[in-house]
Order: structure tokens, then C-alpha cells, then sequence
């Protein structure tokens, strides 16, 4: 038999920032307390099963405006993915134009239906003089 | 169209973020047809481009969109329609005619210097950020020190890492965002020290940028100096008293060779200056009507040029809404001038608009001045509603309808921040 144990949050779903109590016996959910609301709960019980998130980064692209495309998750990842997740999105680049929703690669870190997509739109502008000659079109 | 900029337009709008992307839409939504932006940056946005983190659009838009995300869901509405987008193009003067007419003087990269005549402007600059100067750490000036703001549009906009290893003073939000986002792109950050008691960002930031991270919150704490002669090298930190006096005693020493700064915002005040309009000292933005109006006539402020926000959201409706007198102004349309001043009370640092009318509902912007749990929100005599919660970095938009207004005699009316029995400030 496994011992009590418990685990310490604080709820994110709204400003108000609950403290909570999750106790545990193993993979066993006992009790949630500190909630104001019973989402506190279903939080607590989201991060202790599956804790995910989603985070957003830049690819470098070429042709565009600036240098670098704005990228996100489609969903979010179980939180232990993110590392590499970040590492497959690095070996990533773009070529202008590149629309907004534009998927720049599937499954990322094996975690199936989550992708790398644009968020914005970036058409291909012309070079401008301090661009190297030799990528212009 | 983007690109082209006429002679003549009904409302001109100065800066293309989303407060100015949205006064021109409600410009155009009120009936006017000549509507021109002017944005200095190579393309509308704003300052949206750079935050490239999810949490806009909950309110407006019901999902939670990234910055450039929220950004181009504006700009391809201004670019449905027909409203003229002048890029690479900053105001630098405002001038009004003998005949009422106002003179914009626009600099652009392709155009040189130009006037544009118009009837209204809506001024949507945006805000600043404060620099070190306004904290006067004492110490070297090295290379190195950045603003949150500007080390955000480095990385996310050119891709440059501003350090391998940095310190966040301040606890903004801007400041816990980057923190994350540092740590992602392989700099470590030390860590994020705060002058205050409680973090200045939203606990959701703190969690998810600098728990899921391992990054330390050092609250009442502060740098007190900075080490380094070409490049910073280190920062002296040390805990503060309740007066905000560091104790030298227990200072220690961190090493870095970045210090970003997220010690607050300040509307882009220039142009309103030099335009002699009045500023509310507290929010360092114009003050304005219920038709937020500045005291110079024709010209109306929106956005973070008016008070900093915190949410988007608020930003496009307040923006709407200002673009839609501006329309109206040009139009020839004249309301009443308002009869009610609207005053902070106690625990209100602000609220916005400074004066209202009898005669349509209102929405009312305001910030605690401190953080209670639960309290009453007085209007005058005129409502009282619970609130659960407020802090001063979450904004609280209440209505005021007319029918409550109805029967109000004075010309003044006071919002107020009260405990509740039980209730107060933990
Ligand atoms: C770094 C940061 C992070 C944020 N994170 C969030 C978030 O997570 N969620 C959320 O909802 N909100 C967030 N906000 C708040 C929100 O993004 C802003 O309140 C909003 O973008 C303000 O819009 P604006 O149009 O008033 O200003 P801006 O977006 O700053 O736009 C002002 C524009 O005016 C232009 N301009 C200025 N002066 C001139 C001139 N003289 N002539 C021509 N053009 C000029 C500028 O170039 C700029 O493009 C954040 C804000 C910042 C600063
Ligand atoms: S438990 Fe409810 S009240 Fe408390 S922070 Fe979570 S959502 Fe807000």
C-alpha cells in the first residue's frame, strides 16, 4: 500500500490564483482543496495527471520583411515535451511567402495531431540593399 | 490601400497598432469614407508583431490568438476596406487651419515631408517603455542593458539573442514572458527580481514562464548596482525594507551578461505634448470626454497613447469607439459637452473617461490602487457592486447606463474602492 502524499498548485484559470492541495495515494487522486470554484479542481486534477502546455517561437525566413516567422502549437504538449519539441522546431526554416496557419511540421516531438504553424501571414517583399544579392529573385 | 497616402482625408490616425487599426475601422463604421493610418514601422501591427506568445483575443474574439495572430485579423479587415495605410511614415506635428481644418505633417521614408488635411485624428501611438533612467541604478553603463520591450522585438522580430546569461528586474508581464522565452532559445535567465511584495504580472505568467522553468522569484528585492566596464559582467541584488530601502547587509552578488528591464509603461506622450494637450499626471495619457476627446478639439486618443492596458481586448473596443466619434466629428456631428466630471476615489489610482453625460451608456475604465479581496465598487450614490477580486495589474471595465445617470444632479461623481466586512487587503 502506498502512502499519502500531496502535491501543491496554484489554479491559473483565473486572476484570483487559488493555492491548492492535491492529495495522492500513488497515481490515486484522494482529495483537491483550496479551490474558491470547481474549476481550481479540475485543474489540480489536469496537472497532476497530464500536465500540458503550448509555447510559441520563431523560424528564420527568407524574403520576408524581417527575419524571422512567428511559430506555435496547435494544441498544447505534455509539459516533459517541450525540450523537444523546441530542439525539431530549431532545424526548421522558411521561405516567403508563407501564410498564416501554414503547417511547418506535423506531430511535432512524436505527439500526434499537435503541429508547428505559422502565425501570420508574410509575403515575399523585394530585396532591399542590404540583403545579400544572391538570394534575390 | 496600403501605401498610398492622399492630400485630404475625413480622420487621420496616428500609429497603426491595433488601437489605431480598430479607430479607423469604427472611423469608416460611422459613415465617413476618407480614412487614412500612418505607421512609422515597415507595417501595421504594433506592437502585436513582437509578442508572439498566445493570450490575446479571449474577449474579443473568444479564443486565445497569438500576438501577430490577433495583429492580422485587423489588418486584413483595414485592408477589406478602403482605408489607406501609409508604412515608414511618422507624425511629427499637428497644426489647425482658419477654417478648422487640421494639418497633420507626416515624414515618410519615400514622400519626405508632407501635410495631409483633415477634419479629425485619432492619436493610437502607443506606449514606452521606462528606461534605467527612471530608476537610476547606480553603477557602469555598459553594453548590455535592454528594456524587456526592446529585448522582445531582438528576438522575435530579427532574431537576435540579446545574452547567454541574464537578470529581469521587474516582475511586468513583459518581463516573465521574456524569461521564458530566453530560457527556450538557451539563455539562462537567474532570475527575476522584484522591488514589491507581489509579482506585477499575472499569476498565470509567473507559473507557466517562471515555475514550469525553474526560474527564481525574488519578490521585495531590487539590484543595486551594476558591474562591468565594455559589457555588464554581474549585478549587486539586495533584499528591500517595507520602505523600499535595499539592505546592504544581505546583497549578494549575480552574474550576467544581460539586465532587462520590465519596470513599467508610459504613453508615448511626445506629440501630445508638443500639441499643448492636457495629460492626466497619473495615467500620462490625455484627458478626455465620454467621447474620449482630448482638450484640443478634432482630436480624440485610444489605445495605450490613452492609458496602458493590459488586454488587447480592451484596447480594440476602446478603439472602436474612439475612431467612431472621430467619424462623427468629421461629419459635423456635435454632442453636448458633458456635464459630469468623473473622479477616482478611494483605492482607484485612475478612471477613464474624466467626464461623462446623462444621455448613453458608458464604459468606464479604471485601475486599484492595490489588491482586495472582496470589495465593493461604489459609483457615487448610484450602484454599488461586489467584486471578488482586483489587483492594480488587472484593468475593471464597468457600464454606467443612462437611466442611472437620470436623476444625478451633480456634476461630480466619485468611483470608490471599499472592503467588504471579512474581506480587505491580505
Ligand atoms: C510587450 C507587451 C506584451 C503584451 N502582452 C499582452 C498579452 O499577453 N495579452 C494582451 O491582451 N495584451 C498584451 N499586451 C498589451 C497590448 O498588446 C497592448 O495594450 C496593445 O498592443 C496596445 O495597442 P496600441 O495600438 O495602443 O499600441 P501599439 O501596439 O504600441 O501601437 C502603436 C503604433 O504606433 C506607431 N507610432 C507611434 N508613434 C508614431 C508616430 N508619431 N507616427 C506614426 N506612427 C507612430 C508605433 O510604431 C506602433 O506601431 C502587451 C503589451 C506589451 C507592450
Ligand atoms: S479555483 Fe476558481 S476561483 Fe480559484 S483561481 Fe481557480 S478558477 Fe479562480
Amino acid at each position: 500500500m502506498t502512502a499519502r502524499q500531496e502535491q501543491h498548485y496554484v489554479c491559473i484559470s483565473c486572476p484570483i490564483g487559488c493555492p491548492l492541495r492535491l492529495v495522492h495515494e500513488g497515481d490515486q487522486i484522494i482529495e483537491v482543496e483550496g479551490q474558491e470554484c470547481n474549476r481550481g479542481a479540475k485543474y489540480a486534477r489536469q496537472e497532476f495527471t497530464d500536465p500540458r502546455r503550448t509555447f510559441s517561437t520563431t523560424v528564420p525566413i527568407t524574403g520576408a520583411v524581417y527575419g524571422r516567422l512567428p511559430v506555435k502549437l496547435s494544441a498544447p504538449v505534455p509539459r516533459q515535451a517541450i525540450p523537444a519539441a523546441m530542439a525539431a522546431i530549431r532545424l526548421l526554416s522558411a521561405e516567403a511567402p508563407v501564410r498564416l496557419g501554414q503547417v511547418l511540421l506535423r506531430d511535432v516531438a512524436g505527439v500526434a495531431g499537435v503541429d508547428v504553424v505559422a502565425c501570420r501571414t508574410m509575403d515575399r517583399v523585394m530585396i532591399t540593399p542590404s540583403d545579400d544579392p544572391s538570394s534575390a529573385t | 490601400m496600403f501605401g498610398r497616402m492622399n492630400r485630404r482625408y475625413d480622420v487621420v490616425v496616428v500609429g497603426g497598432g491595433p488601437a489605431g487599426l480598430a479607430a479607423a475601422l469604427g472611423a469608416l463604421d460611422s459613415g465617413v469614407s476618407r480614412v487614412l493610418v500612418v505607421e512609422r514601422e515597415p507595417e501595421a501591427g504594433g506592437i502585436l508583431r513582437q509578442c508572439i506568445h498566445a493570450g490575446f483575443g479571449l474577449h474579443h474574439f473568444r479564443e486565445e490568438l497569438t500576438g501577430p495572430e490577433y495583429a492580422e485579423r485587423f489588418v486584413t479587415q483595414v485592408m477589406d476596406r478602403d482605408i489607406d495605410v501609409a508604412p515608414h511614415s511618422y507624425v511629427t506635428g499637428l497644426a489647425v487651419d482658419s477654417s478648422g481644418h487640421r494639418l497633420v505633417r507626416v515624414l515618410s521614408e519615400r514622400g519626405g515631408l508632407a501635410t495631409v488635411e483633415c477634419r479629425s485624428v485619432v492619436l493610437a501611438m502607443g506606449c514606452r517603455e521606462r528606461t534605467r533612467g527612471a530608476v537610476r541604478i547606480p553603477g557602469t553603463r555598459p553594453a548590455g542593458i535592454f528594456t524587456a520591450g526592446l529585448a522582445q522585438k531582438l528576438l522575435n522580430l530579427d532574431g537576435y539573442l540579446p545574452g547567454r546569461r541574464a537578470v529581469i528586474l521587474g516582475s511586468g508581464d513583459i518581463g516573465l514572458i521574456m524569461a521564458r522565452r530566453l530560457t527556450l532559445e538557451g539563455c539562462k535567465v537567474e532570475g527575476v527580481f522584484e522591488l514589491m511584495p507581489y509579482s506585477n504580472g499575472l499569476t498565470r505568467n509567473v507559473v507557466q514562464c517562471l515555475d514550469d522553468y525553474g526560474i527564481p522569484l525574488h519578490l521585495s528585492t531590487t539590484v543595486t548596482r551594476i558591474h562591468g566596464r565594455d559589457r555588464i559582467e554581474a549585478v549587486t541584488v539586495a533584499p528591500v525594507d517595507e520602505t523600499g530601502r535595499p539592505d546592504a547587509a544581505r546583497a549578494w552578488d549575480v552574474p550576467c551578461d544581460t539586465l532587462l528591464l520590465s519596470i513599467g509603461l508610459i504613453p508615448e506622450n511626445e506629440l501630445s505634448e508638443s500639441l499643448g494637450i492636457a495629460l492626466d499626471v497619473v495615467t500620462g495619457g490625455p484627458k478626455v470626454d465620454s467621447t474620449l476627446a482630448t482638450s484640443l478639439p478634432g482630436v480624440f486618443a485610444c489605445g495605450n497613447v490613452l492609458h496602458v492596458h493590459d488586454l488587447v481586448d480592451f484596447v480594440t473596443e476602446e478603439a472602436l469607439r474612439a475612431g467612431r466619434f472621430a467619424g462623427e466629428h468629421a461629419r459635423q456631428i456635435r454632442r453636448p459637452r458633458d456635464a459630469i466630471a468623473l473622479v477616482p476615489g478611494a483605492n482607484v489610482r485612475y478612471c477613464l473617461p474624466h467626464t461623462l453625460s446623462a444621455d448613453r451608456p458608458h464604459t468606464v475604465y479604471m485601475r486599484a490602487k492595490t489588491r482586495m479581496s472582496p470589495c465593493i465598487l461604489r459609483v457615487g450614490n448610484l450602484l454599488e457592486r461586489r467584486l471578488r477580486f482586483v489587483v492594480p495589474a488587472e484593468m475593471i471595465h464597468l457600464t454606467i447606463q443612462p437611466e442611472l445617470l437620470e436623476r444625478f444632479y451633480e456634476d461630480r461623481l466619485q468611483i470608490d474602492l471599499l472592503p467588504v466586512d471579512g474581506g480587505g487587503v491580505p
